[in-house]
C-alpha cells in the first residue's frame, strides 16, 4: 500500500519535474492529420503526420507519413465495391497496427498541433475504433500560443491571421507549396521552435507553455463502442 | 522515415549546391541524423561538441565574426558554416552571428566527413569556401585597426535630416517661405498626395520669384523645380555626392520607391560628414582656369588616396573614385586646351587605356591615352591635335599623373588616329597575333572614353570584338602571353622573391600578382560577347557568359581584391614613409597566416592560368 503510494507520488513528482525544467528537455511529436471533414463525428482520417523534437530541434529522421486510406466501410459501400469480410478485416488490422504505432511513439511525449482541438477529437474517435489501452497526454496548441502572444502585446491580427500560413509568415518561415499532414507537421515544428525562441527572450518551461497554450488529455477506448460487442437494438 | 523523404527537405537540398551535386546515396548519407533548428536573431551560435558539424542555412542570414569581432563573411539561404570546426577543429576561432531569425540544418559530424571521403567535388567547394574566409579573416583584422576617417561608403540614411518640411502644390510661395523660416531650413518639398513633386529652395525664391518681381502670391507649382533628383535612403554618400556634383544641386530629397520622401540630404551635410572630399576635390577642378591652379588644388589628391585607403572602403569603390577625379581632371583640361588654342576644328573622343579604362589606378598611376578624330585631318588640324594632345598629356603629369614610359599618350602623333586608324591598329594587333606585337599592345585592350561621343568608340570595340571573335590563334597568343608570367610561388609553395636589386628579397604585387589577373580577365573578357572593361566585371562576365566556371570567376575576384587591397596597404605604406608608391612587399613583414593567405591567393592565379591555356591555347602550343 504504501509502496504503491510511494511509486504515485514518485510519478507524480517526475512529471512536474519535467514540467518546470526548459521545454527542450522534453520531446514533443508534433502531428498533422488530413481528414475528410471537420467532425470527428462524422468524418474520418485519411493520413497522418508527424515529426519528433527532442532536444529542442526537429529530427528529421523520425518523420512519419501515414496514410489511412479506409473511409469507413458502410454497407453501402460494400454493396458498390463488394468488399467483402475478408477486405474489412484487413483493413481493421491495418487501422490496429497503425495506431498501435502511434500510441507508442506518442507515450511519454508531448502532443503538438495547430489547432489542437481537431486532432484532440480525431485522436479520441480512433481511439474508439480499435480496443487499445488508454493513454494519458499532454498537448500544446501552437495556434492558442500565437494567439495568446499576439494577445499579450496588444497586437491586432486580421480574420484568417492564424491559420498555419500567416503564423509561419510572421516569423519569416519559408512558404510551403504542399499542404498534406507531413508537410504541416514539419511547418507546425517549425512554428513551435520560432515561437519557443520569441518567448519572453529566455526558455519557458513545459509547464508555462501548457498553461499559455495546452493541456492534458486521456485517449481510452469506451468499452459500450467497441466493435467487438454490437449494441442491442 | 529518413529526412531525405520529406519532400521540402528533398527540394531544397537538391537545389543548393554543392548538395545537389551528390548521389542520391550521398545525400541520403549526409541527412541522416539531420536536425532543424531555429536561431533568433542575435543569438550567437555555439559550435562545441556535438555541434561542432556541418550548418545549412535555409532560411535568413547569418555573419561570420573573427574572434575580436571583425566581420569575415555573412551567410543566406543556401550558404553553410561550421565547416572549420569539422575540418579543422575550429581553430580560426570564428562565431557566428545570427543577423536574421533562421531555420538551419545541422548535420551530423560522421554522415559529412563520410560524404567529404568520397566526393572530391564536395571536399573541394568546402576547402574554398574555408580559404576564401580565411583570406577575409585576415582583412577583418587589418579592418579592426582602421580607423574610419571617411566614410563614403556610409548609406545615405545615416546622416539624412529626416525632419521634413513640405507644402502642398497650391500653397502659396509667401506661405511655403514663411514655413521655411519658422523651421530654419533652405528648401522646402512639394508633395502631391504623399508623393515628391518638385522643390523651392532659398535659391528658387530669390531667382525665380525676388529677381523677376513676382507675386507671393504664385502657387508653389509656377515656381517649384518640378520632379526634382531624389536619392534612395539606402545609397552610399559617394553617390549623393556624384549626383550633386553632375546636377550641380546642394538639396538631395532622400524618396523611398513609392517617392514618398523620407528625408533631406544637403551640400553642408555632406560637407560636415567629411572634410576632403572627392566631390570636393572634383568641384575644385572643374573651377580652375589654368594648369598652375590645378597642379596645386592636384596636391591634394595623394593624400585624399591615402585617406580612402586608410578607411574599410572597398577597393573596388577606391578604384571608381580615383577614376572619377581622373577623368573630370581630364575633361578639364581639354577645356582649358580649347581656351589656349580654340574650339576644335572637328568632332574627336579622347580614349583612356590600361588602368584609368579598367578604373583601378592607385597611387602613383601612370596615364595611357590617345585620341580617335571622325575624320582624317589636314596639316593644319593635324598641327591643331597635337597642341592639344600634348597640353592634356603635359598638364596631367603636372597634376602628378606621370607619363606613359612607352609613350602611348595622345601627345604622340601615333596614338591620334581617325577611327578607321584605331580599327585597322587594332586589326593589326589581332590578326599578326605575334607575342612580342602583343606584349606592349594588350593594354590597348582596355578602353574608355573620357570625353566625346561615346558611341564611336562603343563601335570601334564591336568591330574590335568581332575580329577576336573570327580569330582564335589570337586568344591562344594572347594567352601564352599572358601566362609567361607565373604567379611568385614556388615548387615547394615558398615565395619567389626578388634575388637581387633594390627589391630584393621582395614580393611585387603589382606586376606579379595584379597584373596575372588582369590579363586572365581580359583573354576572357574578349572572348565574351558583352565587352566589359574593369577585370571583375570581366570575371563576372565571363562566369556568366559561362566560359568560366563560377568558382574559378569567385576566386579570381576574391584574389583580385586581397591582392589589391595588399598594394593599396603597400602603397600607402611606402607612401607616407618615403613619398614613393611601390607596391614591392617583403612578406617577411607579414604574420604566418597571412603568408599563408597570399600563397593561397598565388596559387589561385595559377588554377586560373591552367584554366585559360586549356580554354584557348590547347592545340596552339
Amino acid at each position: 500500500m504504501v509502496k504503491q503510494w510511494l511509486k504515485h507520488w514518485q510519478h507524480w513528482r517526475g512529471q512536474r519535474e519535467d514540467k518546470i525544467r526548459p521545454w527542450q528537455e522534453n520531446s514533443y511529436l508534433v502531428l498533422d492529420m488530413e481528414t475528410t471533414g471537420l467532425d470527428p463525428k462524422q468524418h474520418q482520417v485519411i493520413s497522418l503526420g508527424w515529426v519528433l523534437i527532442e532536444n529542442g530541434a526537429i529530427q528529421l529522421d523520425t518523420a512519419q507519413h501515414l496514410l489511412l486510406d479506409s473511409a469507413e466501410i458502410d454497407d453501402e459501400s460494400v454493396g458498390i465495391h463488394m468488399i467483402t469480410d475478408a477486405d474489412v478485416l484487413e483493413q481493421g488490422r491495418r487501422h490496429a497496427s497503425v495506431l498501435r504505432y502511434l500510441r507508442q511513439i506518442m507515450k511519454d511525449k508531448v502532443l503538438v498541433a495547430h489547432y489542437a482541438p481537431l486532432e484532440l477529437g480525431f485522436l479520441k474517435s480512433l481511439w474508439q475504433t480499435q480496443p487499445m489501452p488508454a493513454l494519458s497526454l499532454h498537448w500544446l496548441d501552437t495556434m492558442q500560443i500565437e494567439m495568446q502572444r499576439r494577445a499579450r502585446a496588444q497586437e491586432v491580427i486580421q480574420e484568417g491571421g492564424y491559420r498555419l500560413g500567416p503564423c509561419r509568415e510572421r516569423y519569416g518561415l519559408p512558404e510551403y507549396p504542399g499542404h498534406d499532414a507531413l508537410t504541416d507537421a514539419m511547418a507546425t515544428a517549425e512554428l513551435l521552435l520560432a515561437q519557443m525562441a520569441h518567448y519572453n527572450h529566455h526558455d519557458p518551461s513545459l509547464q508555462a507553455l501548457l498553461r499559455t497554450g495546452g493541456g492534458r488529455v486521456r485517449l481510452a477506448t469506451h468499452k459500450r463502442i467497441t466493435p467487438d460487442i454490437k449494441k442491442p437494438n | 522515415m529518413a529526412a531525405i523523404d520529406i519532400p521540402e527537405v528533398l527540394k531544397f537540398i537538391d537545389t543548393t549546391p554543392p548538395f545537389s551535386a551528390l548521389t542520391l546515396a550521398q545525400q541520403k548519407q549526409l541527412l541522416t541524423g539531420v536536425e532543424l533548428t531555429y536561431a533568433r536573431q542575435g543569438e550567437k551560435l555555439d559550435l562545441q561538441g556535438s555541434h561542432a558539424t556541418l550548418h545549412l542555412i535555409r532560411r535568413g542570414a547569418c555573419e561570420i565574426r573573427s574572434d575580436k569581432g571583425g566581420l569575415v563573411d555573412k551567410l543566406a539561404d543556401g550558404d553553410c558554416f561550421g565547416v572549420s570546426s569539422v575540418l579543422a577543429q575550429n581553430p580560426d576561432g570564428l562565431q557566428v552571428v545570427v543577423l536574421e531569425d533562421s531555420l538551419i540544418y545541422r548535420f551530423q559530424k560522421s554522415g559529412f566527413q563520410a560524404v567529404v571521403q568520397e566526393s572530391e567535388d564536395f571536399a573541394l567547394f568546402f576547402a574554398h569556401t574555408r580559404s576564401s574566409r580565411i583570406r577575409k579573416l585576415s582583412r577583418a583584422h587589418a579592418t579592426d585597426l582602421a580607423t574610419p576617417a571617411l566614410q563614403l561608403s556610409t548609406s545615405i540614411s545615416q546622416i539624412m535630416s529626416r525632419e521634413l518640411v513640405s507644402a502642398a502644390p497650391n500653397e502659396s510661395v509667401q506661405q511655403a517661405a514663411a514655413r521655411m523660416t519658422e523651421h530654419r531650413v533652405s528648401s522646402i518639398l512639394v508633395v502631391d498626395q504623399q508623393r515628391l513633386v518638385g522643390i523651392v529652395t532659398d535659391r528658387d525664391l530669390r531667382s525665380r520669384v525676388l529677381a523677376v518681381g513676382a507675386s507671393s502670391e504664385l502657387p508653389l507649382t509656377d515656381i517649384m523645380t518640378a520632379n526634382p533628383a531624389s536619392i534612395d535612403p539606402r545609397s552610399l554618400v559617394m553617390h549623393a555626392q556624384t549626383l550633386m556634383s553632375e546636377r550641380n544641386i546642394h538639396h538631395l530629397p532622400v524618396v523611398d520607391t513609392d517617392q514618398i520622401p523620407v528625408g533631406m540630404v544637403t551640400a553642408a551635410d555632406l560637407l560636415r560628414h567629411q572634410e576632403l572630399s572627392p566631390l570636393l576635390l572634383i568641384n575644385q577642378i572643374n573651377r580652375q582656369t589654368s594648369v598652375d591652379s590645378l597642379r596645386e588644388v592636384c596636391q591634394q589628391l595623394p593624400t585624399l588616396i591615402v585617406n580612402l585607403i586608410l578607411t574599410d572602403m572597398k577597393t573596388t569603390d577606391i578604384g571608381s573614385v580615383i577614376a572619377a577625379i581622373s577623368d573630370s581632371l581630364t575633361r578639364r583640361l581639354i577645356e582649358l586646351g580649347f581656351e589656349h588654342y580654340g574650339e576644335p576644328p572637328m568632332a574627336f573622343q579622347f580614349i583612356v587605356f590600361g588602368s584609368q579604362a579598367r578604373k583601378d589606378q592607385s597611387l602613383g598611376s601612370d596615364q595611357d591615352n590617345g585620341l580617335m578624330l571622325s575624320r582624317t585631318p589636314n596639316a593644319e588640324e593635324s598641327q591643331y591635335f597635337a597642341k592639344l594632345g600634348a597640353f592634356v598629356c603635359e598638364g596631367l603629369a603636372e597634376c602628378g599623373i606621370r607619363t606613359c614610359p612607352g609613350d602611348i599618350m595622345a601627345s604622340n602623333a601615333k596614338w591620334r588616329l581617325t577611327q578607321q586608324g584605331w580599327s585597322e591598329a587594332f586589326a593589326h594587333w589581332i590578326e599578326a597575333s605575334s607575342p612580342s606585337s602583343l606584349l606592349n599592345a594588350s593594354i590597348f585592350f582596355d578602353i574608355r572614353c573620357v570625353y566625346g561621343d561615346d558611341r564611336a568608340i562603343s563601335d570601334l570595340i564591336s568591330a574590335m570584338q568581332a575580329r577576336v571573335a573570327k580569330s582564335s590563334l589570337f586568344l591562344a597568343t594572347l594567352t601564352r602571353t599572358a601566362t609567361a608570367t607565373k604567379p611568385p610561388l614556388g615548387f615547394f609553395r615558398n615565395f619567389l622573391l626578388e634575388s637581387s636589386g633594390e627589391h630584393k628579397h621582395q614580393l611585387d604585387l603589382k606586376h606579379q600578382g595584379l597584373a596575372l589577373i588582369n590579363d586572365l580577365a581580359r583573354i576572357y573578357g574578349l572572348g565574351c560577347k558583352q565587352y566589359r572593361v574593369s577585370t571583375k566585371e570581366r570575371l563576372e562576365q565571363a562566369a556568366r557568359e559561362r566560359l568560366m566556371s563560377a568558382d574559378i570567376a569567385r576566386n579570381l575576384m576574391d584574389a583580385w581584391d586581397e591582392l589589391n587591397e595588399l598594394r593599396l596597404q603597400v602603397q600607402r605604406q611606402h607612401w607616407q614613409n618615403t613619398g614613393k608608391p611601390s607596391a614591392y612587399l617583403d612578406p617577411s613583414k607579414l604574420s604566418s597566416l597571412e603568408r599563408k593567405h597570399l600563397k593561397s591567393t598565388f596559387a589561385i592565379i595559377a588554377d586560373g592560368q591552367t584554366a585559360a591555356l586549356q580554354r584557348y591555347a590547347r592545340g596552339y602550343a
